[in-house]
């Protein structure tokens, strides 16, 4: 009897082994199927190590989650991050290695503007389908010179943030009759476009306010005696600023010394992320902040989970980039299964226009608009800090429609429709 | 002199002949054309700066200035200009042989540290200088826009295939050439500045003249590296222009070595090949790297060209 079973086993190994050999590897055994690999370049060193360690960790649960609900018939998502320490040129090249050598298919770009645009033109040439994380200049998108079939932004963006926020400023400004105004703002690219922009739309809906001065410190700054000074000297009713993270941090702390918090009514768009909240000693209240993330707006269940589970699994909450990437892998996910595999023009194809359901968007909703390959209909919201959890209060939803009324003309005064 | 010109000449063309020969024959991998791109692009910066460190005896730390003047010269001729890529390289390189001029007319008179510094400082003003014309040079975000890339006598650039032969053959080219320089009565000359200025001013060189001289030939070689980076990345950073480019050029100079004439190109590779390990396997690579250029430096010190090329010597030297 153990004789005839053990022939038998025999057999049918012998005959697998053979069908193995013979190029049909499914016969004889199940094999792992081949990992989908995405490619990450991201900064993860120095100063801004932050965007990349929050970036990364989001992407990781959201991969977890496609990986365990099936990947893609079977074959799971493999991030490959990689560290660029900020310098595009390093960008581009890791970009072009985890395309060329790494054998990745998809890229998740999670640098900031100036790494975004070097990989931008990399992918431009390779073809590669690629979501840009974390760049929120306007015109990577928005200039038709950029687009090209195959990038997407899954980012806020400035335009978005500067409507949204000039709108919210205008009412408070309305209200409290507050009409001389300052700025503090980081004196290079992003710090002087956003700055504009604000002081464009907040001019915009409520035309008496007046810009009465501008103080620009410098990226990285330690000491802003000086331009606290200036802010006091000048005696506004309302500072804007478009500092962000530990130089926010720095500023805020600095400034409540010297009681300008009671001075004036301060409006910062990058105040209301975790990384920024939970750093400054003694938050003042009654600040005015745009939403970068917070666990609370949109208030839903899923929003609080995916806090709640990110910071089980680091120690630490979200950040704005956080919701961003954990988007870009949901929206890959979902255009890879809708695409039923990985050929970059169906990808791409499914990616445009696509609405995925979202605890990061209005009604539960995202949009890859299709028309520009960017992500709408993400929340943004204004409201005031108070000094414990959950340390934003009073959150005033924006109203897309002016959004896209707006950006619409702003895109027709630069000559981009 | 000629003789050693056409020997020169012949081994690059086996080199870049043997190079195409594994590239086109299927061998290259995109991972040996990307290295291929970044060894010309670096070894232009880093054999160039050695011109006026090993020859001239001037350590300049600004020399990433002309780099970076090459690659925005480039960009931008190409971006609103619409020339060809020749012509643009040329004057691209034409305006990064005045900048090296102007700059260098100011600090050659000076000698070691003051002449270190004062190059650093017109590079940093450079490097501010770009920040600042957001108009023209896009600011921190760098050259956008993508730089196009018309194909010219059948070559096409956009091809990493094309890029990566163009840039070998610019970088042996290159490499040639200032053989030559080196070892002209032009480069004899240098030499003797760089041991004893005031022996070379007592038998009528000015030295004024050949110091600048060598100055505006390594920043015009240096043009050129940029020139192919702006090809390489398909835009310009103000990173290229910052003083950690003209730390890493120093870097590979001593890697490989200051006194054989290839040394630097010896550094180039090692540095290159080490990066892109490192950071192939840690996020920790500013520590892994630096331990163990530490231990190259020490354990040899001096360049690794240089300590191959001694003992060769020694032993040549001990032989019967």
């Amino acid at each position: 009897m153990s004789k005839t079973n053990a022939t038998t086993v025999g057999r049918r190994a012998l005959l697998g082994g053979t069908a193995a050999l013979a190029g049909f590897p499914n016969i004889g055994f199940t094999q792992p199927r081949q990992p989908i690999k995405v490619g990450v370049p991201t900064i993860l060193s120095g100063r801004v190590a932050q965007l990349g360690l929050s970036s990364r960790n989001a992407m990781q649960i959201e991969v977890d989650r496609f990986n365990a609900s099936g990947g893609l018939d079977g074959r799971p998502i493999e991030l490959v991050v990689r560290d660029s320490r900020g310098v595009p040129a390093e960008a581009a090249r890791l970009a072009r290695e985890m395309i060329s050598g790494e054998g990745c298919e998809f890229l998740l770009d999670a640098e900031p503007s100036s790494g975004g645009f070097a990989i931008h033109e990399v992918v431009r040439e390779t073809g590669t389908v690629t979501l840009h994380v974390n760049s929120e200049t306007s015109s990577l998108t928005a200039d038709p010179r950029q687009r090209f079939w195959n990038a997407f932004r899954v980012a806020r963006q400035g335009i978005h943030d500067s409507i949204a926020g000039g709108a919210y400023a205008a009412e408070i400004a309305k209200a409290r009759n507050l009409r001389r105004w300052m700025t503090v703002s980081p004196d290079y690219a992003y710090g002087r476009d956003t700055t504009a922009e604000f002081v464009e739309y907040v001019k915009n809906f409520h035309s008496e306010i007046q810009i009465t001065g501008e103080t620009w410190p410098r990226l990285f700054q330690a000491d802003y005696t000086e331009n606290i000074t200036r802010l006091s000297q000048g005696r506004p009713q309302a500072v804007y600023s478009c500092l962000w993270a530990g130089d926010l941090v720095t500023f805020v702390e600095q400034a409540s010394i010297f009681g300008l918090f009671q001075q004036s009514q301060f409006f910062a768009v990058n105040m209301a992320d975790y990384t920024t909240l939970q750093q400054v000693r003694n938050l003042p209240a009654g600040v005015h902040s745009g939403n970068r993330y917070l666990r609370n707006f949109p208030d839903v269940p899923e929003n609080q989970e995916f806090a709640a589970e990110y910071n089980r699994r680091f120690n630490t909450f979200p950040t704005n980039w956080s919701w961003q990437a954990a988007t870009s892998v949901r929206l890959l996910g979902t255009a890879l299964r809708q695409a039923g595999g990985t050929d970059p023009r169906a990808v791409a194809g499914k990616l445009k226009g696509m609405t995925i359901d979202s605890p990061f968007g209005v009604g539960g909703k995202l949009t890859m608009r299709a028309e520009d390959q960017t992500l709408v209909d993400y929340a943004i919201g204004w409201g005031v800090t108070i000094a414990q959890d959950p340390y934003i209060q009073r959150m005033t939803p924006a109203d897309w429609a002016v959004i896209y009324r707006l950006e619409a003309e702003w895109k027709r005064s630069k000559g981009w429709t | 002199m000629r003789d050693g010109v056409l020997r020169d000449a012949g081994i690059a063309t086996l080199v870049l002949a043997g190079f195409l020969a594994v590239t086109l024959g299927g061998f290259g991998s995109a991972g040996l054309l990307d290295f291929a791109i970044r060894f010309a692009t670096f070894g232009l910066l880093a054999l160039s700066l050695n011109l006026l460190i090993g020859t001239t005896g001037l350590v300049s730390f600004g020399h990433a200035a002309y780099f970076a003047m090459g690659a925005y010269a480039f960009g931008l001729l190409m971006q609103r200009a619409g020339l060809s890529i020749p012509l643009a390289i040329l004057l691209a390189l034409g305006c990064t042989a005045l900048l090296a001029l102007v700059v260098g007319a100011l600090c050659v008179r000076l000698s070691e540290i003051y002449f270190a510094f004062l190059t650093l400082a017109f590079q940093m003003l450079l490097h501010s200088v770009i920040l600042s014309w957001i108009s023209l040079t896009g600011g921190d975000q760098g050259l956008m826009g993508g730089i196009p890339k018309p194909p010219f006598l059948g070559i096409d650039l956009s091809r990493p295939l094309h890029l990566a032969g163009f840039g070998m053959a610019c970088l042996l080219v290159s490499t040639v050439a200032l053989r030559q320089v080196v070892r002209s009565p032009f480069g004899a000359a240098l030499r003797m500045l760089r041991d004893n200025p005031d022996r070379a001013a007592f038998v009528g060189l000015s030295v004024y003249r050949y110091r600048l001289a060598a100055f505006v030939i390594a920043g015009t070689f240096a043009g050129l590296g940029g020139v192919l980076m702006s090809l390489y990345v398909s835009g310009a950073f103000p990173t290229f222009a910052f003083w950690t480019t003209s730390g890493e050029a120093i870097f590979m100079i001593m890697l490989g070595g200051v006194t054989v004439f290839l040394g630097p190109l010896v550094g180039v590779a090692i540095f290159l090949i080490l990066n892109d390990r490192i950071t192939a396997v840690t996020e920790h690579h500013g520590l892994f790297l630096g331990i163990i250029l530490l231990v190259i430096v020490l354990g040899l010190r001096k360049g690794l060209l240089d300590f191959v090329v001694d003992h060769w010597r020694a032993r040549r030297g001990a032989s019967p």
